[in-house]
């Protein structure tokens, strides 16, 4: 009901006169502006698509695995079987691909429209320089691939536990896993987050971008695993019951001795190897098989080498741009 | 207190070419176009000033310090390309809270200042649209908007009324004009349009092959010349042919009379010559220089 004297007034242009946070409140916009992006948040019904569908594929797995604890019943008398127990190790070798998948999708989405909109000058007169730019674009990337890793496992874990007969005994059995789950969650992540940043960078077209990125991870670790492929190996049968990591190989591969550093060129492997490491499995493909052969920090130098050339292939393309 | 903008020597070099050689003027408060053809070095001169690139020699200030160096000085500062800059998908609200944002401003003050400077510059209806559907016009008050979003102390504008047509450049150019004027936000326009720099400007620096041509007052620029400027309506010829008898040489050119090196006492001798002529006298004032005769080296 409209108020008896009420009148609005335009009191004109206003100076601003509160406070300026610096480049720390330009950091956290940034940040949230591109979680929003990768969320849809903010934008139309098409654009939460995606997003929700890949949150969709990161969580089925470990439905799945939920699904057939359940029916397994005794764990422990399934494990001295020698049954396939899913636990949160494997459920990391299935998710991997549903965050490649993300990388290829919503990484040329975070980066692409920035440069072909132009909008890089305007945020780089702020206070923001390149790096800044960079480093917040990556972690707001990783901080939702960690998400995307996380939800599944958090579903795994409880999953675990309430299918247990004693579901606290199961925590206090099992509670070792959750640093674990938690340290791979960020190696894969990271590599993800930086690996597909990278190739976005050079590629403006996100379809292009993404069939770069979901090609090389196929094509490059199809070739390894062909290159590597052992036609005698002592414990090549048996590698997937027995422990490689700890056992002497004698594998006869198709290209000597170079095997296990070709290894190293996988893509999947990459992650998988310091999977592998961390929760102490055996390797899950020929690659990994190969690169087990390797003192045991190997993989976890070439994680290195693999995160640290697309960042820095990253940053060289952004400090090239000619604003 | 330093001046709002300082170019010291400035020099930049691309590989062997060199856009400024050496270059030295400040910028104080009001409006002052960069003026010059293309290639001349406004596009570079105004990067060094944003902190984009970094000088070859010498150095651009703002506000005394140097903004490639020291990043946190940026926010006092807006810039407008001259390009497209708009991200397609974002609603011009969500779009100015994010750069208010990130020039300090937390959220709250942000939202608050986003839709104000909207309704400063016409767009208040239109916020929450995408801004791909936004017309030639409406996209450069957004960039505008955006520029002084933060409420900067100066707001550097690149060809603001490019490609905009007859009725949205005199819009671009009135807005502008109240930023200044009624805003206070002082304006550095960069600009190969002399008319626009005429109309808006209070200080002109004119480069020309990476080097400073000219710098001053608009007003002092454009200043009065000796040429007097006679416009009738009818009995041109009269009028001249009685001008000449009284030792006046004045060129005609249709309704027009131009006397070259006017003297005082010849105002008179027009005055007498008109009443005696019958001529209807529609003008009488010197010529004045436009920026365009600075340009050409046309008559002082």
């Amino acid at each position: 009901m409209r108020q008896p004297g009420a009148e609005v007034f335009d009191l004109g242009y206003q100076r601003y006169t509160g406070p300026r946070e610096g480049r720390n409140r330009a950091r956290w916009a940034l940040f949230w502006n591109g979680v929003r992006t990768l969320l849809g948040i903010g934008r139309g019904g098409k654009s939460k698509i995606l997003p929700v569908l890949l949150f969709i594929s990161a969580i089925t797995p470990a439905v799945v695995f939920v699904v057939i604890l359940a029916f397994i019943g005794d764990l422990a008398a399934a494990v001295e079987e020698g049954s396939f127990v899913p636990g949160p190790a494997d459920y990391y070798g299935v998710v991997a691909l549903v965050l490649i998948l993300f990388g290829a999708i919503m990484a040329p989405e975070l980066l692409g429209p920035d440069r072909r909109d132009n909008v890089l000058p305007l945020y780089l007169v702020r206070p923001l320089t390149t790096l800044d730019y960079l480093v917040v674009r990556l972690l707001a990337f990783a901080v939702i691939a960690l998400a995307l890793v996380y939800s599944g496992q958090a579903v795994l874990f409880a999953g675990q536990a309430f299918t247990s007969d004693e579901p606290l005994q199961y925590l206090r059995d099992n509670w070792a896993d959750i640093p674990r789950i938690l340290l791979v969650g960020v190696v894969i992540a990271l590599f993800i987050s930086v690996a597909t940043l990278a190739v976005s960078a050079y590629v403006v077209r996100r379809a292009v971008a993404a069939a770069v990125i979901i090609g090389a991870y196929i094509v490059m670790g199809g070739v390894v695993d062909g290159l590597t492929f052992a036609e005698n190996c002592t414990n090549f049968e048996a590698n997937f019951g027995e422990s490689p990591w700890l056992e002497e190989q004698e594998c006869d591969y198709l290209i000597g001795d170079f095997a296990p550093y070709v290894g190293l060129l996988q893509p999947a492997g990459v992650t998988d190897n310091i999977n592998a490491l961390v929760f102490d499995l055996d390797p899950q493909s020929p690659g990994s098989l190969a690169v087990s052969e390797l003192p045991d920090l190997t993989p976890v130098a070439a994680y290195l080498v693999w995160v640290l050339v697309p960042a820095a292939a990253l940053w060289n393309r952004y400090r090239r741009i000619r604003l | 207190m330093p001046p709002l903008l300082e170019a010291r020597s400035l020099t930049k070099h691309y590989g062997r070419t060199v856009a400024l050689d050496g270059v030295s003027f400040e910028v104080g408060e009001g409006v002052t176009g960069l003026l010059g053809p293309n290639g001349a070095g406004k596009s570079t001169a105004m990067k060094l000033f944003l902190g984009l690139i970094q000088p070859t020699a010498g150095a651009a200030l703002i506000l005394g310090e140097a903004p490639y160096d020291s990043p946190e000085g940026r926010n006092r500062i807006g810039y407008m390309p001259e390009n497209d800059c708009l991200p397609r998908d974002m609603t011009a609200t969500e779009f100015l809270m994010l750069m208010a944002q990130l020039s300090g401003l937390p959220p709250s003050q942000a939202r608050t200042r986003a839709a104000d400077t909207l309704r400063h510059v016409g767009l208040d209806e239109e916020r929450y649209r995408p801004m791909h559907e936004y017309s030639t016009g409406m996209k450069q008050r957004v960039k505008l908007a955006q520029a002084i979003v933060h409420d900067p102390v100066l707001v550097l504008l690149d060809e603001p009324t490019a490609g905009l047509d007859p009725d949205g450049r005199q819009e671009m150019l009135r807005l502008i004009d109240r930023t200044a004027r009624n805003f206070g936000i002082s304006v550095m326009l960069s600009t190969h349009l002399m008319g626009d720099v005429e109309r808006i400007a209070d200080s002109v620096i004119v480069l020309e092959s990476g080097v400073l041509a000219q710098e001053g007052a608009v007003a002092s620029l454009t200043q009065e010349t000796e040429t007097l400027i006679i416009e009738v309506a009818e009995g041109v010829d009269a009028f001249a042919a009685i001008l000449a008898e009284r030792g006046v040489e004045a060129n005609s050119d249709g309704n027009l009379l131009v006397i070259e090196h006017a003297k005082e006492e010849d105002y008179d001798t027009v005055r007498d010559a008109a009443v005696d002529a019958g001529a209807r006298l529609r003008r009488l004032a010197p010529a004045r220089r436009t920026l365009t005769d600075i340009f050409r080296g046309g008559p002082a």
